[in-house]
């Protein structure tokens, strides 16, 4: 009965143990495996060595896919980082009827991204909303091509991509606002600190925990866009397939039954390397102090053993 | 100038069109006309079809199942049917574990992969006589490149017509006899209508994709290689881009970011479309206003072939009998009577397309009846937009290139020249 005892935290944590063992790393593994072979479906996959790595340094097309997907990344994660604080800062105040905005900043968070997209596509059209409004207001005199120029159609997607997630991470930063101790703000009023002030020293480090995670799940999510830039181009990735993302890519070479799996899978696994840079780098930066502070401690902990070890 | 550019998305349009178009109903013919094994037949087979089990076709389906399965007393046929979006993934997923159904509804690209690795049953090996009921156009499109057979018993063809809206044409001063019967003509009145309405009306509103060269009549292919970078081939993607200059191409179209000229014929936002002849149906439905004012005109150049046919899986269980229902399914009364249904599109059958009459006398819209007879004069030479071998990857790849060429950033040889390398590349 003891022995049985012993089991149970293993018994308790294996069926997560297999989900992720079945549904994370094996697929994970199996696509490191697919991306050394010729891969295609419902044949058997002949090893290629380093082939399918070699291809992506010669296509053209995966360069215009890295840019897309870290140009994006690099215009989505600081907006969607601080502009979902500020807005959390505004609605945080107990004002009468306040409930109503928060609902209202979270509505488009409930809304299908592929409906989204369409309307956004409808209202960014040549002979759409903006481009009315625009030629109306005398601010152009023909439409811009928001759907067809690169660099346009990435920073609209981008900005659908923000208006859609500002509710969702408003929401985060709510709860991590309320744990911040009010006495700090009284205090650092006290000392004189203005409201630009307070917002740097109480209220950024108050929401750091809040702000590393928010940053984290923005960056994979940025890195590996797809619905947005698919919909707004039709699935074509604008002219010369230019504005295509990554993962656009990887479905373009990898799906149906003519599909590159191998190839796709050396995208795959291009495209983790690439999400896991950006987002250590996010992690020191954010929480760059404590791991300095932590080498520090190590590296005097370390000093004051071998002071200890020459001295006896 | 087909709306939804290659091979696949034009299958899975001609599937889904079917699912939404229009027309009375009709009962299944009891008897096959050939190829009646004699004996009695037994056992229990699936059948699948694409984005068919609907108000309008489900009982139709059933008719011709209880038909087959009151001829064949020992025998049961299980129908199901796959949502439009994501056949091919439930057809490879369905290969992969070898669960094919035993008699299946494939466009000629899913049935060609599949006959690649010997999941389906040569139907020429089966029963010659049987095959040569069929169009022939249609049965070519199931005869692969280095492997023998045919591969599917042809079922409901399209091609596509030309649609045009005398009432935004009537802004240039264009009439009925003023419409082009030429390529070259198209792109003249196109020019020449975008300046008299200063870029208000639209015609060409779709970049160039492979099946426009085949359109147009350029070789694609020459000795198991990819050849489409003719001269003739430059030659055309600089009128795209001229007629882009001219704005008489919107700019949109570059990016795949129109829904398809037929979208916006139906939107009255341009005044040119191709489209099958069930597209009168749809504007008599989703456009109706714009139904008195549209005239349809035969398709120029070289008519596009659509098909839909019906495979017989090699893994059946039952082979006798799912040969014998495939056969039963696309004879030639059963595909009268299905076409009564989906009007605009025709049959697989010799047959009933020598006698049209047979299907179109149901048919009441008088654009469609007229758009449908048209057809029926193209759909005998109508061919293949596509060579087999070239994939949906592929015509992506082309159209983002020629894409480039339309919009002035790289010369249509250039653009050409790529998509014809990424092609020959990737060829298996």
């Amino acid at each position: 009965m003891k022995s049985l005892r012993g089991l149970t935290p293993y018994l308790l944590a294996f069926p997560a143990v297999l989900w992720v063992l079945v549904f994370s790393i094996w697929p994970f593994l199996n696509t490191v495996v697919l991306s050394f072979t010729d891969a295609r479906p419902l044949r058997t996959p002949e090893p290629v060595g380093l082939a399918n790595y070699a291809k992506l340094f010669r296509d053209e097309q995966f360069g215009y896919a890295v840019t897309t997907s870290l140009t994006y990344t690099l215009i989505a994660v600081p907006l969607l980082t601080f502009l979902p604080l500020l807005l959390a800062l505004l609605v945080k105040a107990k004002l009468p009827g306040i409930s109503f905005f928060r609902t209202t900043f979270y509505f488009p968070v409930i809304a299908s991204v592929v409906v989204v997209g369409i309307i956004w596509m409808w209202m960014f059209d040549s002979q759409g909303l903006v481009n009315q409004t625009l030629q109306m207001l005398g601010i152009t005199d023909r439409p811009v091509n928001f759907l067809v120029d690169r660099w346009l159609i990435i920073l609209t997607a981008a900005l659908l991509t923000i208006w859609k997630g500002l509710g969702y991470y408003m929401v985060v930063y709510l709860a991590a606002l309320g744990s911040i101790d009010k006495e700090l703000y009284e205090a650092a009023a006290l000392d004189g600190a203005g409201p630009i002030r307070r917002f740097w020293s109480v209220t950024v480090p108050g929401v750091r925990g809040a702000m590393l995670l928010v940053t984290a799940l923005i960056t994979a999510a940025a890195m590996r866009v797809f619905s947005e830039l698919f919909v707004l181009t039709n699935g074509s990735g604008g002219p010369g397939g230019h504005a295509m993302s990554l993962v656009m890519q990887i479905k373009q070479v990898g799906s149906g039954l003519a599909g590159q799996i191998g190839y796709a899978s050396a995208l795959s696994v291009a495209l983790f390397v690439l999400t896991i840079g950006p987002m250590l780098f996010v992690g020191w930066v954010q929480q760059g102090d404590n791991v300095r502070e932590g080498i520090r401690n190590w590296q005097k902990a370390r000093a004051f053993k071998k002071s200890q070890r020459v001295a006896a | 100038m087909v709306n939804k550019g290659l091979r696949l998305v034009l299958a899975a349009g001609l599937s889904l069109t079917l699912a939404a178009c229009t027309g009375g109903g009709g009962t299944p013919a009891p008897a096959p006309e050939s190829g009646e094994a004699g004996g009695a037949l037994s056992g229990e087979i699936t059948f699948q079809t694409w984005s068919l089990k609907n108000d309008r076709f489900t009982p139709y389906f059933e008719s011709v199942i209880d038909a087959f399965e009151t001829e064949h007393p020992d025998v049961t046929v299980n129908w199901m049917d796959q949502p439009g979006d994501g056949y091919e993934d439930k057809i490879l997923q369905q290969a992969n574990s070898n669960t094919l159904p035993d008699v299946i509804n494939l466009p000629p690209e899913f049935a060609y992969k599949l006959a690649q690795v010997d999941q389906l049953t040569d139907l020429r090996a089966a029963d010659a006589a049987t095959v040569d009921l069929y169009v022939p156009g249609a049965v070519t499109a199931y005869e692969y490149p280095e492997i023998e057979g045919v591969y599917a018993y042809p079922w409901y063809l399209g091609t596509d017509l030309n649609f045009w809206n005398m009432e935004l044409l009537g802004k240039a001063g264009i009439t009925e006899a003023d419409l082009p019967t030429t390529i070259d003509g198209i792109f003249e009145l196109a020019s020449k209508v975008a300046k008299e309405t200063n870029g208000e009306v639209k015609i060409i509103s779709e970049s160039p994709k492979m099946g426009t060269l085949n359109n147009a009549g350029v070789e694609l292919i020459k000795d198991g290689q990819f050849a489409f970078n003719t001269p003739d081939a430059v030659a055309l993607i600089d009128k795209y881009h001229q007629a882009f200059l001219d704005g008489a191409l919107p700019a949109e179209a570059l990016s795949g970011n129109y829904l398809g000229n037929s979208a916006l014929f139906k939107q009255g936002k341009v005044a040119y479309t191709t489209a099958s002849a069930g597209f009168a149906s749809e504007l008599e439905k989703e456009a109706p206003t714009l139904l008195a004012n549209t005239v349809a005109t035969a398709r120029i150049g070289n008519p596009p072939l659509f098909v839909q046919g019906i495979s017989v899986a090699k893994t059946s269980k039952n082979p006798t009998v799912a040969l014998e229902f495939a056969k039963f399914v696309t004879n030639n009364d059963n595909q009268i009577e299905f076409l009564k249904i989906a009007q605009g599109f025709f049959p697989g059958t010799q047959a009933a397309n020598d006698n049209p009459e047979s299907f179109t006398s149901v048919i009441e819209n008088a654009l469609q009846k007229d758009a449908t007879e048209k057809a029926a004069s193209s759909i005998k030479n109508a061919k293949p937009e596509y060579p087999i071998q070239f994939t949906y990857a592929m015509d992506t790849y082309f159209k983002q290139q020629v894409a480039l060429a339309v919009r002035g950033d790289i010369s249509s040889q250039e653009a050409l020249d790529k998509a014809l390398q990424n092609a020959n590349d990737s060829m298996e």
